[in-house]
């Protein structure tokens, strides 16, 4: 592997050396023009189609950031539909439970009733009404699309670009024959509110810059090794305004005591694998390195996806407000078929959860520090590329 | 003599079944709140054994799995619960986000 000092800067030196300021990660006005410009106008992936698998599944989600509640429902045809979760009567949420099954919505306020597909239905005692037509109190819809069976909503009414031209064919084509569908029958899945900015949050998982300190004891050797102490990328390649980091693993380790038992019944963590790429499509695994770890896919905004062999994971940040953000992390991987596979599985949450608290403990004191104004800039190495080039994208956005 | 818990043949373990938690909530509380000595002392116990425990278990379909089976399963759980606090740690929890506040929600498929 190639180890050379500012390889990446070499790369991309249109995102510059400087540091980058404090404002965006603690201003409310960066925080309204990020909601306004990004928020409101870009792709956002909320889901998976296996959480709606048959006609009538539909599950709601919050988007606080967005100032609305979408209600994603699968259609009688099949169909895949996004509302805002409102009923045209008098605007109450329409659907109050997170996730279920039905035939058609009704209004717990007055009653009125909407089809899958949106259209109203039925409306309470409709003769005292004022010539109302039916037809256009249907409820809102939102702009959806499917990639790879990730849901993705648009809120703008009238979004700039298709999902596949937002995503980019580079990127897309990079991913293509992963294997997202069939690692994706079982989801386990967290949340947290952190008291931090989003991009605190986002930036703490799309840099592996700290895994040799802050994650020493629990993956210190995962992916470190004696020949790439620090862990440094086998690859960046930026789809602007998306990027990808491809990582390697340390073949040199050992496995302790239980991850040994675990291993002979599939190993389902992510940060073990260490294995090549070559049942995997060609676009994963970049640089073909042999012993490959993941490739981590980071969404303009808030998305990151990382692929590995055999399970993938993602990690979503919703704004909430400049200070607060709600933070869901997925994994994905086959049902497990036996017990056995079952503890297996168990140990790979652990292990992954275990990471993630220690990658947590720094936000909120990050954030606390940040909001104390003593300092105006923070500094940024090679290796910290994404977190550079999410900067570059928003400023683009915001004075766009 | 109370009636036997774990299936025959794993009846030494029954001391630690204070460990056989159904839900992760209970066992990341169990694991937060013991000392490392009761930690230490369930993975001496259970790590030697697990090859004959996971050969037990696959014989049940996932549907299926008898009472005292599910305890002893129960307890393959906890083990790797605890495993990082032994392997990796030398202390119960890292020194990071309160466990707790990492709550597990059901995207799909619902479980118990
Ligand atoms: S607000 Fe829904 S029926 Fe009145
Ligand atoms: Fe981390």
């Amino acid at each position: 592997m190639a180890l050379g000092k500012n390889k990446w800067h070499d790369r991309y030196p249109e995102l510059g050396t400087g540091p980058i300021p404090v404002e965006p990660y603690v201003s409310p006005e960066y925080f309204e023009q990020e909601r306004d410009r990004i928020f409101r106008k870009t792709w956002l992936n909320i889901g998976r189609v296996e959480q709606i698998p048959q006609p009538g599944d539909y599950f709601v989600k919050d988007l606080t950031v967005c100032n609305t509640s979408i209600l994603v429902v699968r259609g009688k045809d099949g169909e895949v539909r996004a509302f805002h979760n409102m009923c045209s009567h008098r605007g109450n949420q329409l659907v109050w439970d997170t996730k279920g099954r039905c035939q058609t919505f009704s209004c717990k306020f007055h009653g009125w009733t909407y089809a899958l597909d949106g259209s109203l239905r039925h409306i309470t005692d409709e003769h005292n009404f004022f010539g109302l037509k039916k037809e256009t109190l249907g409820m809102t819809p939102l702009a959806v699309d499917t990639w790879e069976g990730f849901i993705f909503i648009n809120v703008d009414p009238d979004p700039q670009q298709a999902l596949s031209e937002y995503l980019g064919k580079g990127l897309r084509t990079s991913i293509t024959g992963y294997p997202f569908e069939d690692l994706s029958t079982n989801c386990f899945s967290w949340h947290t509110d952190v008291q931090a900015n989003w991009k605190v949050a986002k930036d703490a998982f799309q840099e592996v810059y700290h895994i040799s300190t802050l994650h020493r004891r629990i993956i210190g050797d995962v992916y470190a090794s004696k020949a790439n102490p620090y862990a440094n990328a086998l690859d960046f390649t930026l789809y602007p305004p998306h990027g990808r980091v491809s990582l390697s693993a340390n073949p040199g380790r050992k496995l302790t005591g239980v991850e040994s038992i675990v291993q002979g019944f599939g190993s389902t963590v992510l940060q073990q694998n260490n294995s090549a790429s070559e049942e995997l499509p060609a676009g994963v695994n970049p640089t073909g390195y042999p012993h490959w770890s993941f490739d981590g896919l980071a969404l303009f905004p808030n998305c990151l996806i990382y692929v590995s062999k055999g399970t993938y994971l993602t990690h979503i940040f919703w704004p909430i407000t400049e200070n607060l953000t709600r933070w869901e992390i997925r994994t994905y991987s086959p049902q497990a078929e036996t017990l056995s596979g079952r503890f297996s599985q168990e140990y790979g949450k652990v292990s992954f959860r275990d990471t993630l608290l220690e990658d947590a403990s720094t936000l909120e004191r990050t954030q606390t520090m940040l909001r104390s104004g003593a300092k105006k800039e923070i500094v940024l190495q090679d290796e910290e590329l994404l977190i550079r080039q999410h900067y570059k994208v928003t400023e683009s956005f915001l004075n766009a | 003599m109370s009636k036997r818990q774990l299936p025959e043949g794993f009846q030494d373990l029954e001391p630690y079944l204070e460990w056989s938690l159904a839900t992760d909530r209970e066992r990341s509380i169990k694991r937060q709140t013991s000392p490392m000595t009761k930690i230490t002392a369930f993975y001496q116990a259970v790590v030697p054994r697990m090859d004959e425990i996971l050969a037990y278990l696959e014989q049940y379909p996932l549907e299926q799995v008898p009472a005292d089976a599910q305890r002893l399963f129960y307890l393959t759980l906890s083990l790797a619960k605890i495993a990082p606090a032994v392997e990796m740690y030398g202390e119960p929890v890292p020194e990071g986000l309160d466990t707790l506040r990492l709550e597990n929600i059901d995207i799909y498929p619902t479980r118990s």
